[in-house]
């Protein structure tokens, strides 16, 4: 098991200009600092300079990430792609809807579901978006929130994951 | 996968207006490889730990709140019990490694890190002694670290020569800190049997069976389980009020288990538990009182209080052990005092003490959580309060702990502002009558006959 960590002590006590670090230890900021101070060079076992390597997050983290996936999720229909539910509520007027489906199919998405309710001059509005991949989540959710405004209308992107963990077992 | 309108907006209702959140994302850090016989390089090493598996934390807990709509309020850190990893060093002050904890808090960004803990349930070694001197200053010095000790388990007894250690502690801790009304004691916490994979501060700590990181959530959502007993009406039975808590949890744990699992898959760890415990906030409508009062007293500490909240706590559980299969942590419903704003009115009215509050916490998932006492409050009584509660989880094979602050200069009935989530206490009478030779004769309360199960 290669050693957790370099500390300064160690720079100290470390003879000569350089010192090999192997994979998977963490040369700790001080000791970085007084590498720096005594002129002694950090390397990886390959002689590049060492770099900081990501966190080893133990033995069972290995096994965690190979089974996660393999845990039941609640039942979709469409498991390809990334489901996003798009909930809009503000006031009536011509050309709302256009407005918004249009920003959706530029973002990537595809409606697969509308449900709309008007309350005199108020409509809310729910649709189901289908993603092609996860990627064009952020860039959609941003542009609908940036759309409308408190005296027009509000939108809220949230994925369809969180429902089906609610209403579906 | 369509949804029906009903369940869309039930799921907007619960995090638009019902305060619904995931109270904590919690990575735990085992520190055990941290040990050396010098005690600044442990100190460096506690910090380059910390920060080279914490740098994520944040990021990914706000990626996740925004991508599932759900807000993550908190985003802590638990670390192995300090006085395990400081031995090697023999250093009779323990108080850098706290700096270093804080110092690597704050580079991560997190609010508070949990884990300035010994386990002297049955005996002291030199660290843990070295650990329970340093508290006091530890505390005063740093803003983000938590401790907690554990004084005693079903299986050891209690071990009364902590407790009235403990006891000196908390009121240390209470005047060095007395600028702030007795803050630093909200950061500290005594437990018996503590659980070893708790993600809520003051006790967040990774006991030494976790792995070497872990993710653990705790969830909340008083304020939805409170608005589904408010339609429900006055005319349901206790049966249907039970039912309607208990799906309430199902669909909150849900949340849960979906964060708990999506940000061990992003930060690549292992997903640990998630804690159901209903934890109130001061924000209005966040109230566990709230919902006692609902499902039938006059007001919180009344009689009928005690059943209300068992019943809470147990439908709780159940709806939560449907939703995830790991759950753990404490589980069950909090009662801090000065964090709840129902239960700090029903102090003032009289109507809950300090009596009452220890009977609630033999049916919920804690025991008395920041309760404000007055500063004046002989050692005594402190050591026979912690010790009644200790006695009460010792007993009945559960956890309980006790969060108490002593604050100077301030009698029964007076207010203590502590802001924030620590939020409002009216000061507490913990009565005249003391334990003054319980507290002299120290020694230990061995363990209870239901611990023989060998």
């Amino acid at each position: 098991m290669p050693r957790r960590f370099i500390t300064a002590e160690d720079i100290r006590r470390a003879e000569g200009r350089e010192l090999v670090v192997d994979p998977e230890t963490v040369v700790t900021p001080q000791a970085l600092d007084a590498a720096r101070a005594a002129g002694v060079t950090l390397r990886d076992t390959s002689g590049a300079a060492w770099t900081e390597p990501a966190p080893d997050r133990g033995p069972d983290a290995a096994r965690a990430q190979h089974h996660l996936p393999l845990m039941p999720e609640p039942s979709a229909e469409h498991a390809a792609g990334t489901g996003v539910m798009v909930v809009v509520v503000g006031r009536n007027r011509t050309g709302v809807l256009a407005e918004i489906t249009a920003a959706i199919a530029k973002g990537g998405g595809n409606v697969r579901d509308i449900s709309q309710r008007s309350v005199e001059d108020y409509f809310h509005l729910v649709l189901t978006v289908e993603l092609e991949h996860a990627g064009q989540f952020d860039p959609l959710k941003d542009t609908l929130q940036c759309m409308g405004g408190e005296q027009d209308f509000v939108a809220r992107v949230m994925h369809e994951r969180v429902f089906r963990y609610m209403h579906r077992v | 996968m369509s949804f029906s309108d009903q369940e869309i907006l039930e799921t907007l209702r619960m995090v638009e207006l019902e305060t619904l959140d995931v109270r904590t994302t919690t990575l735990g850090i085992n520190l055990l490889d941290c040990a050396d016989p010098d005690l600044e390089s442990a100190c460096e090493k506690v910090y380059t730990k910390i920060l080279h598996h914490g740098k994520d934390l944040v990021r990914t807990a706000e990626s996740i709140a925004s991508d599932y709509g759900v807000p993550i309020v908190n985003k802590r850190i638990a670390v192995t019990p300090i006085s395990l990893i400081a031995g090697p060093s023999g250093a009779d002050s323990l108080v850098p490694l706290a700096k270093a904890m804080d110092a690597a808090a704050e580079e991560v960004g997190v609010d508070f890190i949990g884990g300035f803990t010994a386990y002297v349930h049955k005996g002291f070694t030199r660290a843990d002694e070295a650990l329970f001197r340093s508290i006091p200053e530890a505390l005063a010095a740093t803003k983000r670290v938590c401790s907690s000790v554990s004084l005693g388990t079903t299986k050891a007894g209690i071990n009364m020569d902590a407790v009235v250690q403990f006891t000196d502690i908390v009121l240390d801790t209470a005047e060095r800190t007395k600028a702030d009304g007795g803050l630093g004691c909200a950061k500290l916490v005594c437990f018996m049997n503590p659980v070893e994979d708790n993600p809520f501060v003051a006790g967040a700590h990774i006991g030494i069976g976790e792995p070497e990181t872990v993710i653990n959530v705790g969830v909340s959502g008083p304020g939805v389980v409170r608005s589904a007993i408010e339609r429900l009406g006055p005319d349901a039975d206790l049966l249907a009020v039970y039912e309607v808590i208990k799906r309430t949890a199902f669909k909150i744990t849900r949340v849960g288990e979906l964060v708990g699992r999506e940000a061990a898959r992003r930060l690549g760890t292992t997903f640990g538990i998630v804690d159901v415990s209903l934890a109130p906030t001061p924000a209005q409508g966040d109230s566990i009182s709230d919902i006692l009062e609902l499902i039938g007293v006059d007001r919180t500490g009344a009689p009928g209080t005690t059943v209300a909240l068992a019943m809470l706590t147990d439908a709780v559980k159940k709806g939560g052990a449907m939703a995830s299969s790991s759950v753990g942590g404490l589980s069950g419903a909090f009662i801090p005092v000065s964090e709840d704003m129902g239960m700090i009115a029903a102090v003032r009215d009289e109507a809950l003490s300090l009596a009452k509050l220890e009977a609630m916490s033999a049916v919920c998932s804690v025991g008395l959580d920041m309760i404000a006492v007055p500063g004046d409050t002989p050692a005594a009584t402190i050591t026979g309060i912690i010790a009644d509660e200790l006695a009460i989880g010792m007993v009945n094979t559960k956890t309980t702990a006790v969060r108490m602050i002593p604050v100077p200069g301030k009698g029964p009935g007076e207010t203590v502002e502590w802001g924030g989530l620590l939020g409002t206490a009216i000061v507490q009478d913990p009565g005249r009558f003391s334990c003054s030779l319980l507290h002299a004769r120290g020694g230990r309360v061995p363990a209870p006959l239901q611990s023989y199960k060998n």
